[in-house]
């Protein structure tokens, strides 16, 4: 009787977490992406660099970096646009004249409402820019604005200095152009003019978007699109695999093998996102140029793009990819030469007493402490391959891997080189690198350094109208810096975005900016 | 009779079986330990040795874990890391084991105020989840291994400290005590003389079967980059830099995970066999059948 009861139990326990689990897998169907539920496309996008660690709590442009998030996911468009070979085009504009130096006339395009139902014209645009100047330090002090009038469709900017390329900061995503008197949620949720509209935000979680049935440039294909916040590349690889997502941006180079094949497509393309060390010259180590010189000859960036990127890029010598006149090989930087690092480390005295493999100088470590962050995959990769390559001249390099490292890099005792990962041409223009991590007045220029020579061409190029001759400029001013070892430049990015293969129109973009758009579909 | 006998011999070949065990685990531990001990001279390649060129070969002749994604060998860093895991475990458990067993010992033998401090400390570190206080400690210490030893001793040692004061208020009471203490033997002289030897079996016996949680413990804090440092080869650290790549190049996550299975196994094995071995019905039975 015993074992009839138990037996019967035993039958009923099944039966619950037999019919739990169909549940369970109901539910998970509804909540992955289908691409058609009840006859609505959905689209779910899975991004590491959507969140508060990269600057993009939200997609309010006027927020720190939250203007990337505003663009690329649809949301946000700017005055003027990058095309594929990166030149400047209207797309909010229709047309730009640049009156003299400090006046510039743009004439706005007819038929644009935002998602607020608000039309855009030049007051619009007008309150939309001065709000930026007003909120954003970086916008503020590349743009230069002094007067703004607007005139029906006709916007002019006066400038306090001359912007040779106000245009090209006109197309940064700071640039989105959305209705100010519509204002910002508390989630921060703006009213832009692009294919999509935001309906709901989570920090760090996901985006809601729906489509903008007013879109002035075609109609949007898809009616719903989830943006997931997926800080691990491992999450991200099981959530494309199980379908839980559509497509993937920032998958970890480990998981390629297994998209590569007719379920899925991938989209590449090189970008001026580069890996680069910024030395510290307040550091008693990094502010030795020889110290400096043996870091540039002993990190192997052949073997980290070949190995550790699986091919996803290519060694960098200057600032520049290739894809742009100042870039690529116009300059030239110490080659990876692991003997030669230490012939020079020998010669300005840097030498091993105590044979524990560390040299030592005037009673000083060889000790590199390398400051880096974790939300670029490649980061971490960087550091130890450098961690060994170096430790091979005579170097003890200890790596600090944080998240915090806005707030430590600011502490000049706290490291002695600073990896991370900048678009160095975000504008198409060559100013933007410099002045924001190469002069006395660059705020990303924690490590102290100064060049008079970088100072007078730096000066140059912010009067210099004429784009060759600021191309010109922009390949001294790298050879400035390069000569001086003050960053070392590890290598370009190829970007690339997985998706299935019922997935259209999703397209990488050599500025990194454009993601979801108008042309994106799903079968 | 015939019954009596069966049960007499059943009970002989079970205590024969547990002693058998016993020895077994012991000597797979022992090996276990020389093997760490010795790992830096097994080694067929410096384990820290980066070689692109060989990068995620599989397990093969050459490299018989194969190689991670810098072309390190596998083989080497798991025996290196071997060294650093169950050394770490072992000295947090003989840490936490004095500490708690001494605190405890002591609260429980003065009573009174001390006692009653010393456990509301007890009841507080209790009180959070240890792991994720663990954590939050060697955050602020800032990782490491060394940190992640002290984060994990901070929070461990309650339960020494419960278990040896218990077992202490049990023995205080005993006739051999209040003679001992007749005698005017000085308190530290009770403790160590006379309550500390005869507790612990039990607090031995507990320490063994934590060396295998503590293990997982200092590898789930590496595992969360609080533990060792690059290129530091230890399991825990080893298997979260290789966690993209179980589906792709899962030796690099295998290995050191198998590792990790291996040791926590015999730890506890050889910590469950020991209990069955000094349980007092095991030991009458022992006794009697001397």
């Amino acid at each position: 009787m015993k074992k009839k009861i138990m037996s019967g139990l035993l039958i009923l326990v099944l039966l619950i977490v037999g019919i739990t689990g169909c549940g369970s897998q109901q539910r998970s169907d509804e909540t992955g992406s289908s691409g058609d539920e009840e006859g609505q496309k959905t689209f779910v996008f899975g991004d590491t660099t959507f969140n508060a660690e990269n600057g993009e709590p939200d997609i309010n442009p006027h927020n720190d970096n939250s203007g990337w998030a505003c663009i690329r996911y649809g949301v946000g468009e700017t005055l003027f646009r990058f095309n594929d070979e990166m030149e400047m085009e209207p797309w909010l504009a229709e047309s730009c004249e640049n009156v003299d130096e400090y006046t510039w006339k743009i004439v706005l395009r007819e038929g644009i409402s935002f998602t607020s139902g608000r039309v855009m014209d030049a007051e619009a645009v007008k309150e939309c820019l001065e709000d930026l100047v007003k909120n954003h330090p970086r916008a503020a002090e590349n743009l230069s604005i002094a007067e703004i009038t607007a005139e029906d469709m006709t916007l002019t900017i006066r400038t306090s200095i001359p912007v040779p390329a106000l245009i090209n900061y006109l197309a940064d995503p700071y640039g989105c152009i959305y209705d100010v008197q519509a204002g910002v949620t508390e989630e921060g949720i703006v009213q832009g003019t692009g294919p999509y509209r935001a309906v709901s935000l989570t920090t760090d979680s996901e985006m809601e978007l729906v489509k903008n049935e007013n879109y002035w440039n075609g109609e949007p294909k898809i009616d719903k699109i989830t943006v997931r916040t997926i800080s691990d590349g491992d999450t991200l690889t099981m959530a494309l695999q199980s379908g839980e997502i559509d497509a993937a941006y920032g998958m970890p180079y480990a998981s390629y093998p297994l998209f590569e094949n007719d379920n899925y497509t991938f989209t590449s393309c090189e970008t001026s996102r580069v890996f680069f060390g910024a030395m510290n010259f307040e550091s008693p180590v990094t502010s030795d140029p020889a110290v400096r010189k043996a870091i540039a000859m002993g990190i192997d960036k052949e073997g980290f793009v070949e190995t550790l990127l699986g091919g996803n890029g290519y060694p960098a010598a200057g600032v520049y990819p290739d894809n742009v006149s100042f870039g690529g090989d116009v300059v030239s930087a110490e080659s990876y030469d692991p003997e030669g690092a230490k012939q020079v480390l020998e010669e300005a005295g840097w030498v091993d007493t105590d044979g524990d493999g560390i040299r030592e100088k005037d009673g000083t470590s060889l000790v590199l402490r390398w400051l880096t962050y974790p939300s670029r995959q490649e980061q971490p990769l960087l550091a130890e391959s450098a961690q060994a390559t170096l430790g091979e001249i005579g170097f003890q390099v200890e790596i600090n891997n944080t998240a915090d490292h806005n707030r430590i890099r600011t502490d000049s005792d706290a490291w002695d080189i600073y990896v991370s990962a900048m678009v160095t041409a975000p504008t198409g223009d060559p100013e933007y690198f410099f002045k924001y991590h190469c002069l006395d007045s660059s705020s990303n220029n924690d490590g102290h350094y100064h060049s008079d020579r970088l100072e007078e061409l730096a000066q140059e190029m912010a009067k210099t109208f004429d784009a060759d001759k600021r191309a010109e400029l922009a390949i001294q001013m790298q050879k400035v810096i390069l000569d001086d070892n003050a960053y070392v430049f590890c290598s370009h990015l190829r970007m690339s975005m997985i998706s299935k293969a019922n997935v259209t129109g999703l397209t990488a973009h050599p500025c990194d900016y454009y993601e979801i758009t108008v042309d994106l579909d799903i079968e | 009779m015939i019954e009596r006998v069966k049960n007499r011999l059943r009970k002989r070949s079970g205590k024969n079986r547990i002693k058998q065990r016993l020895i077994i685990f012991s000597v797979l531990v022992a090996l276990l330990l020389l093997l760490a001990l010795f790992s830096e001279k097994l080694c067929p390649y410096d384990p820290a040795q980066q070689n692109f060129a060989i990068a995620l070969e599989p397990p093969g002749p050459a490299h018989l874990f194969g190689t991670d994604r810098y072309g390190r060998d596998m083989l080497s860093r798991v025996l290196v890391g071997a060294h650093i895991s169950i050394f770490s475990a072992l000295i947090l458990v003989a840490v936490i084991t004095a500490a708690g067993s001494l605190i405890g010992v002591a609260a429980g033998y003065a009573g009174g105020k001390l006692d009653a401090v010393v456990m509301r400390i007890s009841d507080i570190c209790l009180a959070f989840p240890g792991l994720i206080f663990a954590l939050a400690i060697a955050a602020v210490l800032n990782g490491g291994v060394e940190n992640a030893v002290i984060a994990l001793a901070a929070v461990s040692w309650p339960k020494y400290a419960r278990l040896s004061r218990s077992q202490t208020l049990a023995v205080k009471q005993s006739d051999y005590i209040q003679a001992a203490r007749l005698a005017g033997n000085t308190p530290v002289q009770m403790i160590l003389r006379h309550i500390l030897p005869n507790i612990m079996g039990q607090i031995l016996v507990t320490a063994m079967l934590d060396i295998g949680t503590m293990m997982m413990e200092i590898a789930a804090l590496s595992f969360l980059g609080l533990g060792a440092k690059p290129p530091t080869a230890e399991w825990g650290s080893m298997m979260s830099e290789g966690r993209s790549m179980l589906q792709t190049y899962p030796w690099v996550v295998l290995t050191p995970g198998i590792g990790i299975f291996i040791s926590v196994a015999l730890f506890n094995l050889l910590g469950d066999t020991l209990r069955d071995y000094m349980d007092p019905r095991n030991r009458r039975e022992t006794v009697k059948n001397s």
